[in-house]
């Protein structure tokens, strides 16, 4: 084993130090004759004698230096070096082949591994902590069609029943995301916070960057005044103090000592809170009413010798063991597990919109390579004499396929290596402009590893891709026909032209069915952000409030909060109307089940459901949404008069069938309450549930003085420029409380353009992907046809010489070029068919439905196409007939 | 017409060279190209240039080593000896052929008689 590897290291050696061996080998053999020489003119030969003797004997002397060659080195490496000499000088000669083929080959290589780069960010990464492969998300299962109906969170009672009873996880630690606020000298500021069981770092096997992790024992009541900050946090907001260890801050107006700070690296996407404090479970969240409160988010260790399917298995037992004894809350309720990444990856929605945008520049590199290819193949024809005095000496078929491979292959790294290069300022520019969403863009993008890697295999691939189909076709080369000077054929044979033809069909299909789905979904898009939303959305300032628990004890208390900012609000100087909402109009809302007083009641599964969100008295002016029957709330529906609701338009129509809505009474199931029947007051207009969204769902509002919540916005139409009346805004809540933080005090139109977050980005993206592609396309389509065009000048000499006229000559070139055309067309259209069925399963809520791009993109295509074929046939038609017949 | 020559085994040629360094000691390629010569009395058809490709493989594994120095008749020529790793090697390879060449001279021996009944 040794030796084998010393010798390879000779051998290789060998292969830098080929001009120095070779030396001494010259000298060696010059030796060896010199001493058989001079011992054959003792034996008394006459010197030319001595010297032919000494000759024969040796045996051929280019012989013996090659099999010393052989031996001392490696022949397949030095075939592949010297295939790559020649290469190298061949592309150099051609300056202009090889600038187009490569930069071709760049931009290809440059979008994809650009792209990769959000692949390998979002999907490749692994998330922190110790084995993360071993932590599942268990996760409820919601029967009713909501968003993320299997990634729903859990309610505490399971949470305690599942942890007990499963046999697959080593340990199971929950988590729920709340807002806190935290007071310090300056503002008040509400922060996302992560209340989370005493166990939640060690299951996760993380460890603080500062300090320590929560003890068993301090997610207990009274034990629960820590806190562990994030270290952005830390550094953001005080400064990278390490003195804060052990000191308090104040969060929610109680002390909480600083017991650690997580490391930077500590980020799960969307799970990602600015801190934690411990999760305090008490006795009335083992109730059966507890059922109901599904709000925790639960992380498991599995065991060493537990599979993920058993933890499936186990789970789904456990939730049918809960169904049986509650029946209840718990019918239909199923649970689900999943990876820790796989959860991180499917809550963020990105995957689709990630294999949509790797698809797209898949299809652009598609093109690419089929131009490069189509270049080489104009290459190999132009250099058919040469392959056949190399075959005609006596390369083998595979040592020619070998040496045009090897040709693909330097264009393929030379492209790779400048695509990387065009991929290193596009990481930058997609980074500068992911800004929209801070989960997003506080995930770090870089030309790491896996796109280095992923450049690698993608420049190998197009190497074979655009390589392989030249030089199978030449090295068929007839050595007879194309050594003879005279052999012009006609017109190029049959297996070349129809490779061409492939090429020229593939390509057109490629980018027409491109054109189309790119087409869609930009067409999709442009539909959702220029929708009727429903409400009037300019003029409207909002701002978000969450009022803490240490001063808002009940539900009396956050009434009585409200009742007072109202009329503060509505003081400011250029306020029209101001109300509370618990939710923001196209900014979600939360869904609730609902029975209908005097129908049946259907099994969970198929339950009726509606978004429920409740407002105050002026919500539906103040917002701009219309009332259609009945009336809106009113200040007599307080807690004293009987409960009252409304509900949308789509409400009407699907729940209740479009009869006679008013007078109606319905229960919602919210959480924990008893339900309550209301009854319907009024009908307002449909408001879409998300501004992203082109679906109406089905929505009730409640009164809030009838159902206060803690967590709600304040919603403010103004006269003038919203942005004017924000600081008008906080003084009044100022005044209210001093201490309560305002989150996210913007206008709506800029709240809306901030949820669109990518898609105007994402727009733009796939609109340049496919003019690169159509610009590719035409290239390379006048590429093949200028270039087959150009083979047949001869031919088109002889017509033209019998006396075919210039218009006949173009219309016949026309007229090849249209076949090709149209029959890759086709194929496009076919395959482009599916497509809106495709997306409307892969996009949530958008629905397009365009059937003029099925019209505009293949004629656009044909004009295009058209165009290419036109130029080279005009140019070849006026050509003289003589000049034609010399054209080699 | 002269006995055609014996056509050289696979791996043979190596052998012989190595055997040729371990009795003659430090040879230059044409010493050991002769030696193999006169030692087979012109029964092996042997390129004197052959040797040259069995020499850089035998150096490249080890077995033995080359420096450049000066020949009896004061010519510039590379000398080579076998080296311990060398000696080894052949000794084991000695061996090998030693065995083969029992075994296949019984073989044929049977077969002659066979031949004679």
């Amino acid at each position: 084993m040794i030796d084998r590897l010393r010798q390879f290291f000779y051998r290789l050696r060998s292969l830098f130090h080929r001009a120095q061996l070779d030396h001494e080998l010259n000298a060696e053999l010059a030796a060896h004759l010199e001493l058989a020489i001079e011992e054959n003119l003792q034996r008394g030969m006459p010197a030319e004698e001595a010297r032919r003797y000494a000759l024969i004997r040796f045996g051929g002397t280019e012989q013996v230096k090659q099999q010393h060659r052989e031996a001392r080195g490696l022949p397949a490496l030095d075939i592949l070096l010297q295939d790559l000499r020649y290469a190298v000088r061949g592309l150099f000669k051609n300056a202009g082949f090889t600038t187009a083929a490569v930069l071709t080959l760049a931009l290809g290589i440059a979008v994809n591994a650009t792209m990769f780069s959000l692949v390998s960010a979002f999907l490749l990464r692994r998330p922190p902590g110790r084995d993360p492969e071993h932590v599942v998300v268990v996760s409820s299962v919601n029967p009713n069609k909501v968003f993320h109906a299997d990634a729903f969170p859990v309610s505490a009672p399971n949470y305690f029943a599942w942890r007990e009873a499963n046999h697959v996880f080593a340990d199971m630690a929950a988590d729920e995301y709340r807002t806190v606020n935290l007071t310090s000298q300056d503002q008040p500021v509400a922060l996302p916070s992560a209340a989370v069981s005493a166990n939640y770092f060690s299951v996760l096997s993380v460890t603080p960057q500062l300090g320590r992790t929560f003890e068993a024992g301090e997610d207990q009541p009274g034990q629960e005044r820590v806190v562990i900050l994030s270290y952005e946090l830390w550094e953001r907001h005080f400064g990278s103090d390490a003195s804060l260890i052990g000191r308090t801050i104040l969060l929610n107006r109680e002390n909480y000592t600083v017991i650690g700070v997580m490391p930077a690296s500590f980020r799960l996407l969307g799970f990602t809170p600015q801190l934690w404090t411990p999760l305090v479970l008490t006795a009335t969240d083992q109730t059966a009413a507890a059922h109901k409160d599904r709000s925790l988010y639960l992380f498991a260790r599995l065991k060493h010798d537990a599979t993920l399917e058993q933890a499936r298995a186990e789970l789904v037992t456990l939730a049918r063991r809960a169904e049986k004894r509650f029946p209840e809350t718990e019918k239909g309720w199923g649970a689900g597990v999943r990876t820790l990444p796989d959860f991180l990856i499917y809550d963020f929605e990105i995957r689709s919109a990630l294999a949509v945008m790797m698809t797209t520049v898949g299809f652009v590199l598609m093109i690419a390579c089929f131009n490069v290819a189509g270049l080489l193949l104009a290459r190999a024809a132009g250099r058919r004499k040469e392959l056949a005095i190399r075959i005609a000496l006596g390369a083998g078929r595979l040592r020619i396929i070998r040496q045009l491979l090897t040709e693909g292959l330097v264009i393929a790294f030379l492209g790779g290596s400048m695509g990387l290069l065009l991929a290193y300022w596009g990481i930058n520019f997609v980074r500068a402009n992911m800004t929209f969403n801070e989960a997003i863009s506080s995930v770090p993008l870089s030309l790491d590893w896996n796109v280095f890697l992923f450049a690698l295999g993608v420049s190998l691939f197009s190497a074979v891709l655009c390589g392989l189909a030249p030089a199978l076709k030449s090295s068929r080369t007839d050595i007879n026909t194309n050594l003879k000077d005279e052999s012009r054929a006609a017109s190029a044979g049959r297996s070349h032209r129809r490779l061409r033809a492939v090429l020229v069909t593939g390509e057109i299909a490629v980018a027409l069915f491109l054109l189309i789905g790119t087409g869609l979904l930009i067409r999709g898009i442009f539909l959702v952000e220029h929708q009727n939303l429903g409400f009037q959305a300019d003029r409207l300032l909002t701002a978000s409030v969450s009022l803490d628990s240490s001063r808002y004890k009940d539900a009396s208390q956050q009434a009585l909060f409200v009742g007072d900012v109202i009329p503060r609000l509505q003081h400011i100087p250029g306020a029209e109307a101001v109300a509370i909402t618990s939710n923001l109009p196209a900014a979600g809302a939360r869904g609730v089940t609902l029975r209908i007083k005097g129908k049946p009641d259907l099994p969970t599964n198929q339950g009726l459901s509606a978004l429920d969100v409740v407002v105050t008295v002026d919500y539906f002016r103040a917002a701009g949404v219309p009332l259609l029957r009945g009336r809106t709330f009113t200040e007599m529906d307080n807690t004293a008069a009987p409960r009252v609701i409304l509900v949308n338009q789509e409400f009407v129509h699907r729940h209740l069938q479009d009869q006679e809505p008013l007078g109606k009474q319905i229960g919602l199931d919210v959480g924990g309450a008893t339900a309550e029947w209301s009854e319907i007051v009024g009908v307002v207009g449909n408001v879409k549930a998300y501004s992203e969204d082109t679906r109406d769902d089905p929505e009730v509002y409640e009164p809030y003085a009838q159902r206060p919540v803690p967590s709600f916005f304040i919603m403010v139409r103004v006269s003038s420029d919203p942005n004017s009346l924000a600081s008008g805004l906080r003084n009044a809540v100022a005044q209210t409380d001093a201490e309560l933080p305002l989150a996210r005090v913007m206008s709506m139109p800029a709240l809306i353009e901030r949820q669109k977050g990518g898609n105007p980005f994402f727009t733009r993206m796939l609109g340049s992907f496919a003019i690169l592609a159509l610009i590719l396309a035409a290239i390379g389509i006048y590429g093949l046809i200028a270039y087959s065009v150009s083979q047949r000048t001869h031919e088109i000499g002889i017509r033209v010489a019998l006396g075919a006229k210039s218009p006949d000559v173009v219309r016949m070139v026309l007229w090849e070029g249209m076949k090709m055309t149209t029959i890759g067309a086709a194929i496009g259209l076919v395959l482009a068919l599916p497509l809106p069925k495709i997306f409307d399963a892969i996009f949530y809520g958008l629905h397009i439905r365009e059937p003029r791009l099925f019209f505009i993109v293949p004629i656009a295509i044909l004009l295009v196409a058209m165009l290419a074929t036109y130029i080279p046939a005009r140019r070849v038609s006026t050509i003289e007939p003589m000049i034609a017949l010399r054209h080699n | 017409m002269a006995e055609s020559k014996l056509d050289l085994l696979q791996g043979t040629l190596d052998l012989m060279v190595l055997q040729t360094l371990a009795a003659m000691g430090s040879l230059h390629g044409y010493g050991i190209a002769r030696r193999i010569e006169q030692v087979s009395a012109d029964n092996v058809l042997l390129n004197q240039g052959t040797v040259y490709a069995s020499l850089v493989r035998s150096h490249q594994r080890g077995w033995i080593s080359a420096e450049w120095g000066i020949s009896s008749n004061n010519r510039k020529a590379k000398f080579y000896s076998i080296t311990k790793k060398g000696r080894k090697h052949l000794s084991e390879d000695a061996a090998y052929w030693q065995r083969l060449s029992s075994v296949i001279g019984r073989v044929l021996a049977m077969q002659e008689e066979g031949g004679d009944q």
